[in-house]
């Protein structure tokens, strides 16, 4: 595994090396480097299996981060490999060529986070959503709270009391007024 | 295509001659298995309201709703949890989390009906048939997700620290506050039960976040005598603890010591107080125990001039003369009062009203008056030789400890009584160096005072004779005190609920003692309540409005003077509200 | 680098050559709710195109407004014929971030839940693959049996299908007295079971000479399409995820990996068969090697306001119809920033059932499509 490491480092620049378990490790690649890197690991370090194929928003930084999970069936080891893009402009090669199932994970990621594979066929097409016109729904920006108070309404006729204020509405109203009285002469600046 | 092939299939028609495994009975007499998460059942008595099943569920399926049959009282809010079945999923989680144990699940899952609201109900309100179903989901002490014990606060061993006055309590860790404060469910059901409403889970929250500037600037709300109730409160609140039903309570007091004494350093910067626009209108506070320095603290916050009249030498009230030091330290009280002293108090030490000034010029210079003078004189006991030399009252041997005057106890000392204040007496004479011999009238469970000045002083060698109360002291020749004493028997119960002792005919017995402190209670200054001609109840204590604590247009009262000897807690409730009401009084 | 498959062929829809149809969610041929969309030639596919959606409820996004322990309720209803894989994923992926030990005792009750539950859902397969054929009498016994196994289910966890018994920390509560006692008659219950369908659905000719031949895999779609599980293990590819990464206490159990050759459907549904003999083995393993007595649940103090450390991981199981992976983000906070579960139908049902379709018999798709053992809540979950 280390050898392994060494060499990725070498070739791909990847940096951010983390050991999350014995024969797992994740790495961090540039946008660019992630199409050969994930081709050379395929074919020549034998990780044939893609188990994976995901992708994070990390709002508060404007990027998406995409992972790649690659398996080696032969001496059992993961390597993930991951990369940044640009929220604002979000696209990414295609590596359907590489594995027929990894049309599937992209079309997913299209759907739902709006990131374009350009190359990779019937990737508009819907996958979960049928009719959606709200922004790609996994993004952190869409609220779905908002999303289903807005759409549906609620069946009516449910209200609930907090404890403490019926407390103070039942046991001691007028020490409650004085609390409220004293307490804004300590917080007034 | 083998012969086998086709005959092999053929074998399922031995099935028509077995027992078919369809069940042939009615459905509805199938039980669920004891363990079964079926609808929920309520111990409508056992529930407290707290509101912890409406916090952890995920569904937003639990409302808290006020019921006709139930009402609110100390420890319980009278609301009780609704369920919305098209929500839930019996997922148990609020059984599991349910301080009192009255949220379960029984193993009923038939209920038909054709209206749906039907299927919002309100569980042991409601009358379901499976009310009364004892099998089913009920959490068991491995599932329950708090915490059941409680951190223990470090303290010096008995040996050691019975030999000085230092403080032996040595306060929470980092680690400790953070796991102590990590078991409180939010409930809020302490707040009502503090004199002082003081809001705990929100102080508690700010230690998880570890923002303890803000959890100083929630306590200085309602008390502003945080640092000293954080070593000696009677803990009101942790009386009704929701997490004390069927665990220990969570240790309140001292996470507010916690947060007082990492703080304590930067309290102005942290408080930031800025002096309030003056009114011009001035009051006069008499009495610098926790009522008056409270008052006078409001006061100033809401812009008045504020004189205090201390007949001492050092402000504090009880808190500095009927408190040792090995419970609340001099230098800790003192930093407190200082705190509020610069907030602009002028105090006027060494001044008896009464007799260094009137109060009628009192009356006359100030706008308003507020009168602390607390319960400073020991109550008698009516029996002979009370006036005995080396007999002292409680409060009395308390108030020379505390100026260090170290009075004698000899060899061995008898303390009466069975509060804060005896435990008080008989831990500080023993560590003046006398053996203690408490006698308390009724048993140990009656007796008032906190469990753990019980538990150290019993630790610290203090012997404690329960149903005994001394009927005659003599002064032996020898300058000893021989004091004849009876026991008692519990009787029927009097007016405070506990049963009244009874005299055991013929079981005198007698103790041979150097000293004998009688700590059987506090009452009001007799002179100073005639001096000063305000109303006086019957048991010597100034007769006030209860909710304004106003006396007569110009003067109120509050602490000790006017609901007889009790907590610190309580007196600074009182100077709170009648800080509020002064002021209301003053803006007109 | 030449795509392994190309499905760029038009097809001339107004020649009249064509039909189209669309086999839709409600259909007794589909285990679940999923429809293909085929275009036929006469009796024969040309083209088919999966359309899955109909069961998206947002877990992932759910997810990340729950606190933890509020989201090992809805973990389970990701699958619902095997929900305590999805249990113990998330469980497991929790506890590696948060670092918590679970005790030796529960590790073996959640291997012993594990292996349940498995059993119980290759024996509905098993039924399914029956009823996807025309014999109809194997799905109703195999339905019954799973029933027996629910009792018992619900007798250890309190639930019968969702048992919500597997949490961060260990599993719930105790098994009840008694209980290896009434689930050995259920596996000796279903052991009778499997050997009458043996009889009837594997030494029958109308099922033989349908499934062989049928739906056949090669090695080397193996890897192209990501496939695992039964599935890959019939091609000849022997990987199991309990051999190859043993977690849990798998490594102390005593088991081969059962491998075909042939890879066409006859092989896979084999295959099931002798697994279902495997879990009932494991099972009895399980009964006999447990530890006798221990605490099952380790306390997480403050639990409505864990916090974790920031990290991500992924963990994987082997659930009854492949290998099964979660992989989680957490940021430090009290809510996860990102779970992605992953389960095995995602790549058998889209990609590799497209490719399969073609050429196949419009009878026949039914039988190729539940050997598979997709399960369509898990791809669009």
């Amino acid at each position: 595994m280390k050898e392994l490491i060494e060499r990725l480092r070498s070739k791909f620049n990847a940096k951010n090396i983390k050991e999350q378990r014995k024969n797992f490790v994740f790495i961090t690649v540039e946008k660019k480097d992630l199409e050969g890197c994930v081709l050379y690991l395929k074919e020549f370090e034998g990780y044939g299996h893609l188990t994976l194929l995901t992708a994070l928003d990390w709002i508060e930084k404007d990027q998406f981060e995409l992972v790649y999970h690659l398996h080696n069936y032969f001496n059992k080891t993961d390597v993930s490999v991951k990369t940044f893009i640009d929220r604002k402009n979000p696209t990414m090669v295609s590596i359907n060529n590489l594995w027929a199932g990894a049309r599937v994970y992209e079309r997913e990621i299209k759907e739902l986070f709006g990131i374009d594979f350009p190359g990779c066929p019937r990737v508009n097409d819907p996958f979960a959503l049928e009719g959606w016109h709200e922004i790609p729904p996994m993004r952190k920006d869409f609220d779905t709270k908002k999303y289903s108070e807005e759409t549906y309404f609620p069946r009516p006729g449910r209200y609930t009391k907090d404890n403490v204020a019926q407390m103070e509405e039942q046991l001691y109203p007028v020490e409650a007024e004085v609390k409220n009285g004293i307490a804004e002469t300590v917080r007034k600046k | 295509m083998s012969l086998r092939d086709v005959i092999s299939p053929f074998n399922a028609w031995k099935r028509a001659f077995e027992k078919p495994d369809t069940i042939v009975k009615p459905l509805s007499e199938r039980e669920g298995s004891p363990l079964y998460r079926g609808f929920h059942i309520n111990d409508v008595d056992k529930c407290i309201g707290c509101g912890s099943c409406e916090e952890i569920c995920q569904n937003a399926a639990i409302d808290l709703v006020d019921v006709a049959s139930v009402k609110a009282k100390p420890g319980d809010s009278g609301l009780r949890p609704l369920i919305d079945y098209g929500r839930c999923c019996w997922c148990a989680l609020c059984v599991d989390i349910c301080p009192t144990g009255s949220l379960g699940m029984s193993n009923d899952y038939t209920w038909i009906s054709e209206n749906s609201d039907d299927y919002r109900f309100i569980p042991g309100v409601d009358d379901k048939k499976w009310n009364k179903s004892k099998k089913g989901y009920r959490r068991s002490a491995e599932s329950w997700l708090v915490d059941p014990n409680r951190q223990h606060m470090n303290e010096i061993e008995p040996d050691k620290r019975k030999k000085n006055f230092d403080e032996y309590a040595e306060g929470f860790t980092d680690e400790q506050a953070m796991a102590e404060a990590g078991r409180c469910l939010d409930c809020g059901i302490c707040i009502q039960a503090c004199p002082t409403h003081m809001d705990v889970p929100k102080y508690i929250n700010s230690i998880r976040n570890k923002d303890l500037d803000e959890g100083l600037r929630i306590m200085f709300e309602t008390n502003p005598m945080l640092e000293a109730c954080g070593r000696i409160c009677t803990a009101k609140c942790e009386d009704v603890c929701a997490v004390g039903h069927n665990g220990k309570p969570i240790a309140i007091r001292s996470l507010k010591r916690y947060i007082g004494d990492q703080t304590f350093k930067k309290k102005d910067e942290i408080m930031d107080l800025k002096p309030a626009a003056s009114t011009g209108r001035k009051v006069g506070i008499i009495g610098g125990g926790p009522a008056g320095l409270t008052a006078a603290f409001y006061l100033r916050r809401f812009g008045h001039a504020v004189t205090l009249y201390e007949q001492h030498d050092k402000l504090g009230g009880m808190l500095k003369w009927g408190i040792p030091d090995y419970r609340l330290p001099a230098d800790v009280l003192q930093r407190e009062i200082d705190f509020i002293l610069r907030q602009g108090v002028e105090v006027k030490y060494s001044v008896k009203v009464g007799k260094d000034i009137s109060f009628e010029q009192l009356h006359k210079e100030n706008d308003a008056l507020f009168i602390s003078v607390g319960a400073q004189i020991g109550s008698d006991m009516p029996i002979k030789g009370m006036d005995t030399e080396g007999v002292y009252s409680g409060v009395e041997f308390l108030e020379k400890v505390s100026k260090g005057e170290k009075p004698f106890v000899g060899r061995e000392a008898v303390i009466v009584g069975g509060g804060n204040t005896a435990m008080d007496a008989t831990r500080s004479s023993i560590r003046l160096g006398a053996k203690a011999k408490i006698l308390y009238r009724r048993t140990e469970q009656e007796m008032p005072a906190n469990r753990e000045e019980i538990r150290e002083a019993k630790e610290e060698g203090a012997e404690l004779k329960i149903l005994s109360t001394p009927t005659k002291i003599e002064k032996l020749p020898s300058g000893r005190l021989k004091i004849e004493c009876l026991k008692m028997e519990l009787g029927e119960p009097d007016k405070s609920g506990r049963r009244s002792p009874v005299p055991k005919e013929g079981s005198e017995f007698y103790i041979e003692a150097d000293v004998c402190i009688m700590a059987i209670g506090q009452k009001v200054e007799p002179e100073f309540s005639e001096t000063i001609g305000l109303k006086v109840t019957k048991w010597g204590t100034f007769e006030v409005h209860s909710d304004t604590l106003r006396s007569n247009e110009k003067v109120f009262a509050g602490g000790d003077c006017q609901t007889g000897p009790d907590d610190a807690i309580k007196a600074v409730a009182a100077g709170k509200t009648a800080a509020y009401f002064i002021d209301r009084q003053l803006r007109g | 680098m030449k795509p392994i498959w190309n499905d760029t062929k038009e097809y001339d829809l107004k020649s009249g050559k064509y039909v189209k149809i669309w086999q839709g969610p409600q259909h007794p041929g589909i285990t679940g709710n999923m429809s293909i969309e085929l275009l036929l030639e006469g009796d024969e596919i040309k083209l088919l195109k999966t359309h899955v959606g109909y069961l998206h409820r947002g877990f992932e996004k759910l997810m990340e407004r729950r606190k933890f322990i509020n989201c090992f309720p809805i973990v389970c209803r990701i699958c619902v014929p095997e929900p305590d894989t999805n249990e113990y994923l998330f469980a497991a992926a929790v506890e590696e971030l948060s670092g918590i030990e679970i005790p030796e005792r529960a590790k073996w009750i959640r291997t012993l839940n594990l292996e349940m539950a498995r059993l119980g859902a290759t024996v509905m397969g098993l039924g399914g693959q029956a009823g996807s054929f025309g014999l109809g009498t194997i799905g109703q016994w195999a339905v019954a049996h799973r029933d027996f196994l629910l009792d018992s289910f619900e007798e250890l966890t309190g639930g019968r299908i969702y048992h919500m018994y597997i949490v961060p920390g260990g599993v719930r509560y105790e098994i009840p007295e008694g209980f290896e006692g009434r689930l050995e008659k259920t596996l000796v219950k279903i052991e009778k079971l499997l050997s009458d369908i043996d009889k009837v659905m594997f030494h029958n000719a109308v099922f033989k000479s349908r499934s062989k031949g049928l739906g056949y895999i090669p090695k080397d779609w193996i890897e192209p399409f990501g496939i695992n599980g039964t599935t890959a293990r019939a091609s000849g590819v022997s990987y199991d995820v309990r051999k190859d990464h043993p977690y849990l206490i798998y490594d102390q159990l005593d088991f081969n990996v059962i491998t075909g050759t042939e890879g066409d459907v006859y092989e896979r549904v084999l295959i099931r068969k002798e697994e279902c003999h495997l879990s009932i083995n494991l099972i009895r393993q399980i009964l006999a090697k447990m530890p006798k007595s221990g605490p099952v649940r380790t306390f997480i103090p403050d639990i409505m306001h864990w916090k974790i450390p920031a990290g991500e991981t992924y963990v994987r199981a082997e659930s009854g119809r492949g290998e099964y992976g979660y992989y989680m983000v957490t940021d430090g906070s009290e809510y996860p920033q990102r779970v992605h579960v992953k389960g095995p139908s995602y790549t058998h049902a889209m990609s590799l059932l497209e490719k399969l379709g073609e050429g196949v018999t419009n009878a026949d798709i039914f039988g190729l499509m539940v050997s598979l053992q997709t399960y369509p809540p898990e791809i669009e979950r």
